[in-house]
Parts: C-alpha cells; sequence; structure tokens
C-alpha cells in the first residue's frame, strides 16, 4: 500500500517534471537604463520580452556556444531529476528484494543529493539576469513552479522509500 | 488445446519497469507541446493578417502617407558639374505634387549625395510617442494622398542655395505602380535629371503607432 502511494508521487513527480521543462520558466524584461525609451525606438528587438522553458533555455546557451552551460542545466534540470525517478519507480518494483532494495537505495541516496540543485539553477539563473544592468528584470513563470512541485514530490516519494527502507 | 495463464506470459525484463517515469516525463511534455502549438498556429494567424496589413497593393480610394525615406542624386549635376560649385554636396529637398498642388515639403538635408528622412516627426518628444499619447497625424511627416486608378503623384528634388535652388530633377510616379511599405524608383542621369534613386515609403493611413514606427524608420 505505501509502496503504491511513493509510485504515485513517483507518477505525479514525473508528470510535473515533463510539464515543467517545457512550460514558461522564466521571463526576463530588458531594460537599458536611461536611454530605454531610444532603444525601443531604434532597435525596439533588443527589449523584447522573452519568455524561457528550461529546455528554452538550454538550447539559448547551446545557440549561444555556452556549451558548458548547457551541458549543466541539462545534467541538473532534465537528466538528474528522470534518472532519479527512474531509480525511485525500480525501487518501488524490487520492495520485495530486501537485498536488491537497499542496494538501490544507496543509488537513491546519491542520486538524492541533486534533489535541489534543480531550483538552485533556476535561482542562479535569475541573480544572473537580476544583476544586468540598465534594471533589465526576470520574473518566474508557472513552469517554475511546477518544476518546483515535481521536485518536491520526489522528496516526498523519496522519505516513502527511505521508510521501507 | 493450450491457454496462456498469468504465469506462462512472457514477463517483461526487470529494468522495464524503470522506463514508465521516463515515457511519463514524456508524456506530459508531449501533451504540453501539442496543446500550445494549436495556440500558436492561432497566434501565427494573427500576426500574418498583421504583416499583410503592411502589405500589398493599394486599394482604391483608401487615403495613405507616402514619404520620401532616401533620395539618392548623381555625382554632377544637370549641367555635368559639380554640386554647389564643386566645393559641396547639394543641399537636398523634395516636394510632393499631387493632382497638380504641392502636398508635401521636406526638410532640406544639407551636403548629401544620400539624403534621407523619417517619416516621424523630429519635434516629438520620443516618450510622447512610447506612451501613445498622440495621434500618428501629429507625429508622421509625409503627404495624405487617396489611392485612384491611374492617378499620378510628382516628385520634385531641389538643390537648396541662397541665391536660388536650383533642379535636380522631377519624376512622375504611377500610383498603381506602388504598393504599401517600401517602393524603390532607379532613373537614369539625362540633361533633365539627376536623380538616381528614390525610396518611397507608403502606409495606409489608421495604422496605428507601432505599424508606422516599424514602416516609417
Amino acid at each position: 500500500m505505501a509502496m503504491n502511494i511513493t509510485r504515485c508521487f513517483i507518477a505525479l513527480s514525473a508528470f510535473l517534471l515533463g510539464l515543467g521543462l517545457i512550460a514558461p520558466t522564466l521571463t526576463i524584461y530588458p531594460k537599458a537604463g536611461e536611454l530605454t525609451w531610444l532603444i525601443e525606438i531604434l532597435a525596439p528587438e533588443e527589449l523584447e520580452t522573452s519568455t524561457y522553458s528550461i529546455i528554452g533555455v538550454i538550447g539559448k546557451l547551446y545557440q549561444l556556444n555556452d556549451v558548458f552551460l548547457a551541458l549543466l542545466l541539462c545534467l541538473f534540470s532534465v537528466m538528474a531529476p528522470v534518472s532519479k525517478l527512474t531509480l525511485y519507480w525500480q525501487a518501488c518494483s524490487l520492495s520485495f528484494r530486501p537485498k536488491e532494495f537497499n542496494r538501490l537505495l544507496k543509488a537513491v541516496h546519491y542520486v538524492g543529493k541533486f534533489s535541489m540543485a534543480e531550483v538552485f539553477i533556476i535561482a542562479l539563473i535569475i541573480v544572473v539576469v537580476k544583476s544586468f544592468p540598465g534594471g533589465s528584470t526576470a520574473q518566474l513563470e508557472w513552469g517554475a513552479y511546477v518544476f518546483t512541485t515535481s521536485v518536491a514530490c520526489s522528496i516526498i516519494a523519496s522519505i516513502g522509500l527511505e521508510k521501507k527502507g | 488445446m493450450t491457454s496462456i495463464s498469468d504465469f506462462d506470459a512472457p514477463k517483461p525484463p526487470p529494468w522495464f519497469g524503470a522506463l514508465v517515469p521516463f515515457l511519463i516525463v514524456l508524456a506530459a511534455a508531449g501533451l504540453y507541446w501539442f496543446i500550445t502549438a494549436e495556440q500558436e498556429e492561432d497566434q501565427n494567424y494573427i500576426d500574418s493578417n498583421s504583416e499583410k496589413k503592411l502589405s500589398g497593393s493599394l486599394i482604391d480610394g483608401q487615403t495613405y502617407y507616402i514619404f520620401a525615406s532616401e533620395i539618392e542624386v548623381f555625382p554632377t549635376n544637370l549641367e555635368d558639374e559639380g554640386w554647389d560649385r564643386g566645393e559641396k554636396g547639394p543641399d537636398i529637398r523634395y516636394r510632393i505634387l499631387w493632382k497638380g498642388n504641392a502636398v508635401f515639403e521636406s526638410i532640406t538635408k544639407d551636403d548629401s549625395l544620400i539624403a534621407d528622412w523619417s517619416g516621424l516627426s523630429i519635434e516629438l518628444n520620443w516618450k510622447d510617442l512610447l506612451g501613445k499619447s498622440v495621434s500618428p497625424d501629429d507625429v508622421i511627416k509625409a503627404a495624405r494622398i487617396r489611392f485612384e486608378k491611374n492617378e499620378k503623384i510628382e516628385i520634385i528634388v531641389k538643390d537648396v542655395d541662397i541665391a536660388s535652388d536650383d533642379d535636380v530633377g522631377r519624376h512622375e510616379i504611377l500610383l498603381n505602380e506602388l504598393s504599401i511599405g517600401k517602393n524603390e524608383i532607379k532613373l537614369k542621369k539625362s540633361t533633365s535629371n539627376a536623380i538616381r534613386n528614390i525610396s518611397l515609403r507608403i502606409l495606409p493611413v489608421g495604422s496605428d503607432l507601432q505599424d508606422l514606427a516599424q514602416i516609417m524608420n
């Protein structure tokens, strides 16, 4: 019974993760300080509001040849959460085999260290954008909250697994 | 007769279950993408309609703003001599004539072989424009004409001098040949023409400020 609830949380976390990766996460409002009004006339495209999803940010970084950051973000916000959920699910399946379950639980603990890394990455992006000159601002969109809820669900699932362990 | 029970049925490999979260992630992302793709299509349709508004042929009876955004003249005047006695470039100004009347006169661009004008007023405080607290008619520096088939406009270009203005050239344009947006007219040098190129811009009266700013600059 407990494992079924844990599985529900894993499935919910996976669903929210898929949504959170592709939904709007961050909107950047560029400004150019006192010259904003002039830039709006001369090059309005430079001041267009941009909304990105996490996948969109990764794509943008890759396009800008910032491969390292693109890979880092891909690792922490896509690969790590998916791997974590995969391991959690597998651990649920092996709950009736204590030896294998405990071995997998160790791996789960290891991957679980990345639990909040995804949120940290989003926070980092906001801090970077907020430090732009000219009053540029960034605002979180609903995708960020969906993504964070996904992380929270995965934490609850991991607690469920630990109890079983 | 044989029947396959749950015990006999082929069991998936143990790692198969691990694919479930991955598939859920893909399904959620795919679902969102499918829903938003339809909305984007609708948005693209609206955008393309907006673009259509800024292009295409002139419509009979419709009033338009028209101005020259750029006029290029040949390096020598009608007498094949240097402009302003070879000391400086020509001081260019143009007028638009419609139905025999001068309906617009530009400001003078000093010492230019390629003179350019914005269709938007330079006296305007740009902040007012951004705040959209002014009407397009207050902002636009262009002739207003009404399109009628086979109607013509004439552009007269002068080299402005203190004593008297010198002719640079004049050119009649059939309105049927023009379209909304940018129109390029290339001319040949002759004893009555020293204009090399005219860039005309046309926009329907009644367009909003955003469209005007886009096409006028």
